[in-house]
């Protein structure tokens, strides 16, 4: 791949549609679904383009980061298959690139329509009156479960002898005395040594 | 000229009873008190929203409805890793996070107000039974269960089983617990208290548009509203208290929408801007004479900051539960919430179901992660069912809110640290809720399980206590500051600890505690 941006002015950046493609490989690589379709991907690799667009950092950020991806690809990442490429994104994981677009990708991709669609959720509910009559208890494959707590018990608050215990089992050692917890310094059972 | 949005409009030089924040604790106090007849002036940093604006979307209701202003983090907690800037979830709008909230208004139990006397000592933990009881408590937990419309109790029908119910039950009468049920739950089964049944549309965390859901915006703002009484100033972020020659508070200052600064002249300040800002507002409001911070002779304001142990668990079927038809919490396993040391911890937790939308839940469900076992996760959505855990964190001393003065916000003045640490006891604890979790799941057939860890903190509480004696907290027991007798703190700060339940049915409980007695103090000019 050339230089990803199409002008040398890294201020006036404008992807190259090569380098939007990268992209798209990259999120669909980092969050593989089967079930979504390009769309999504496309629309997410957009939004990481617009948001770079609009602060330097992360300009410079993807420009190096799309650069070393080919760079440890030996060629060009796109021509990859799944699992090498994901062993390339492995390696970049700890950059500032991968972090803004596994970021961005996470906020976005999933804040999708049809991401929502191929996942099986039904988005906005109340403008079709909730889910009251379109299968809020539609599960079958359990029974019915009483939803009142049982007659005429009480759960009991404190266990049988627990009182006659005179401290919880978790004891961290260390922390700091205070007036009304005094700490293990202010106890006078220390071991005793010579 | 006040920004007032109701018909009545204070005088900001009339010494008058303010109170900072509208949310559980504010709002229900504002409430209480005019409807006693007495005038009050509400600040709320947040605008007012209305449910006509809420959006059935996760992150863009997020946007709208959230406390979004810059906060830091420090400590080994995972928050101060996965989500630096937004150690808590909370809102920024008239009604405070009662709009955000799910519904689940567990009571404390008896021995949960008097945890050091029953836990005994608990190295590193800075444990203090509360100076009431459940006995001065009952009264007002009955009030705030019929005001909040809570199911089970009070002749509230409880809410049918939605399909994560159906999951979550069979699960728990599996493993053979029995204190299983749909509720208590703040949220209509049937119209009651003008307000119709619950619709089942999943989207009661972002503001349940159908109302309901009580909540403060749907409740408490309009009668007080209605009693004529009520000067609510929306878009109005206190930002310092400030003091008479005697030490007694006299006015609030705060910033309008513009960062215009405002005073307004007082008799009274009830503080309740939830745990993080209300220390951070005391510790903005130092003095020569409260050289650290309003109200922090003890030095316990911002400390002992709890937000309860909290984990989620999701188990993977191999049939549909699509978990996001209907009441996101209603669902609760109570048989954990007991004290029993032969766990290996003190103090109880709840398990109660959640659902998450795949927005959320990608973003939640293990942050940071990415590639094909976290896509996994997602691809099986429909067939998902979660339950949260919610349990009692232990009081720390150094698990704090203080003040960062290496950051500022958009006004310039510094946000709030937020420091914790995981206690063992709290660590010994979310184990063993993970597992009892997991457990239920498997017990119907999961076909596996994934453990989440805490989400920012939705609950927020301990960081000006009430104590007894004025050297080992904030305020006494009726919320009243040991320092500064005309000021009082009015919301889930003043926890001594925390207990398992969640804690919302608490802060409205006190609330119309201390209004009973603010009403009497100023009848009887002790204030
Ligand atoms: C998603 C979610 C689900 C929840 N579910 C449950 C549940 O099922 N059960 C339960 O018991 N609890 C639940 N909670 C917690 C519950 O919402 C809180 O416990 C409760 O709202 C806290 O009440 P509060 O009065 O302390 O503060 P809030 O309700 O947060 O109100 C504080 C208000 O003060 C305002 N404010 C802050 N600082 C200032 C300032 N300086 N000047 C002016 N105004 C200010 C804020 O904008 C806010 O409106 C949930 C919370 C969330 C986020």
């Amino acid at each position: 791949m050339v230089f990803p941006a199409k002008y040398p002015s890294l201020n006036a950046m404008e992807m190259t549609e090569e380098a939007r493609q990268t992209l798209i490989r990259v999120v669909r690589v980092a969050f593989p679904h089967e079930c979504v379709p390009d769309g999504p991907y496309e629309r997410t690799a957009d939004k990481i383009l617009t948001e770079a667009q609009n602060e330097t950092w992360f300009r410079v950020a993807l420009t190096q980061g799309l650069l070393s991806l080919n760079q440890l690809a030996g060629g060009d990442f796109q021509d990859l298959d799944d699992e090498a490429a994901l062993r390339v994104l492995r390696r970049v994981e700890g950059t500032e690139f991968f972090g803004f677009v596994r970021r961005t990708t996470v906020l976005n991709l999933y804040d999708d329509d049809e991401v929502w669609a191929a996942l099986g959720y039904e988005g906005a509910s109340f403008d079709q009156g909730g889910y009251i009559n379109r299968g809020f208890n539609d599960l079958d494959w359990l029974p019915d479960p009483r939803i009142d707590y049982p007659e005429g018990e009480q759960l009991p608050e404190i266990a049988p002898g627990a009182l006659d215990v005179p401290s919880p089992a978790v004891e961290s050692g260390g922390g700091e005395d205070s007036t009304n917890q005094p700490g293990a310094t202010s106890s006078d059972m220390e071991e005793v040594k010579k | 000229m006040t920004a007032s949005v109701t018909g009545c409009s204070i005088d900001q030089d009339e010494e008058a009873i303010v109170i900072i924040g509208s949310g559980a604790g504010g709002g229900t106090l504002a409430h209480e008190l005019t409807s006693k007849g007495i005038p009050v002036v509400v600040l709320e940093a947040g605008p007012y929203l209305a449910h006509d604006d809420y959006v059935n979307n996760e992150w863009e209701s997020f946007n709208q409805m959230a406390w979004l202003d810059p906060r830091t983090t420090s400590g080994s907690w995972r928050i101060a890793r996965d989500f630096p800037n937004l150690p808590a979830w909370l809102v920024k709008a008239v009604g405070g996070t009662t709009t955000h909230w799910s519904g689940a208004t567990p009571r404390f139990k008896a021995h949960e107000f008097k945890t050091r006397s029953v836990y005994g000592r608990v190295e590193g933990a800075n444990l203090l039974d509360w100076p009431i009881g459940i006995e001065d408590l009952a009264p007002y937990y009955d009030r705030a269960e019929k005001a909040m419309g809570s199911t089970h109790v009070h002749g509230r029908p409880p809410l049918p089983a939605n399909n994560n119910y159906k999951v979550f039950a069979n699960g728990a009468e599996k493993v053979g617990y029995k204190f299983y049920a749909t509720g208590p739950y703040a949220t209509n089964a049937e119209e009651y208290d003008g307000r119709p049944a619950s619709i089942q549309d999943g989207f009661n965390f972002q503001g349940d548009k159908n109302k309901s859901k009580w909540s403060i915006l749907v409740r408490e703002m309009p009668r007080a509203e209605k009693t004529g009484l009520l000067d609510l100033r929306p878009r109005s972020q206190a930002v310092q208290v400030t003091h008479d020659a005697e030490g007694r508070a006299d006015a609030v200052l705060y910033l309008d929408k513009d960062g215009n600064l405002h005073r307004q002249a007082a008799k009274l300040v009830c503080l309740a801007g939830n745990s993080i800002e209300t220390p951070r507002l005391l510790l903005l409001s130092g003095t020569p004479r409260f050289p650290d911070g309003l109200a922090n002779s003890s030095g316990q304001v911002g400390r002992n900051y709890m937000r309860h142990l909290t984990g989620t668990v999701w188990g993977y079927f191999d049939k549909p539960v699509r978990m996001y038809r209907g009441e996101t919490m209603a669902g609760v396993i109570s048989d954990e919430s007991t004290h029993d040391p032969d766990r290996g911890f003190a103090g109880g937790y709840y398990m109660e179901t959640i659902s998450l939308g795949p927005a959320f839940m990608a973003a939640f469900v293990e942050p940071g992660a990415w590639g094909p076992d976290f896509t996994s996760l997602l691809d099986s959505y429909t067939n998902s069912a979660g339950m949260w855990i919610v349990g009692e964190d232990m009081p720390q001393e150094t698990n704090r809110v203080t003040l960062n003065t290496n950051a500022k916000d958009e006004n310039g003045l510094p946000v709030p640290n937020v420091h914790y640490d995981d206690h063992p006891n709290d660590i010994a604890m979310r184990e063993h809720a993970y597992a009892a979790g997991e457990k239920v799941y498997q017990a119907v057939g999961a076909q596996g399980t994934h453990r989440t860890a805490p989400y920012p903190s939705t609950h927020n509480l301990g960081t000006a206590r009430m104590s007894e004696r004025p050297e080992d907290g904030v305020v006494d027991k009726w919320g009243r500051t040991h320092d500064v007798p005309n000021l009082f703190i009015s919301d889930g700060s003043v926890f001594t600890t925390g207990a398992a339940a969640n804690p919302t049915l608490t802060i409205v409980a006190l609330a119309i505690r201390q209004a009973e007695y603010i009403a009497d103090q100023l009848k009887t000019q002790q204030i």
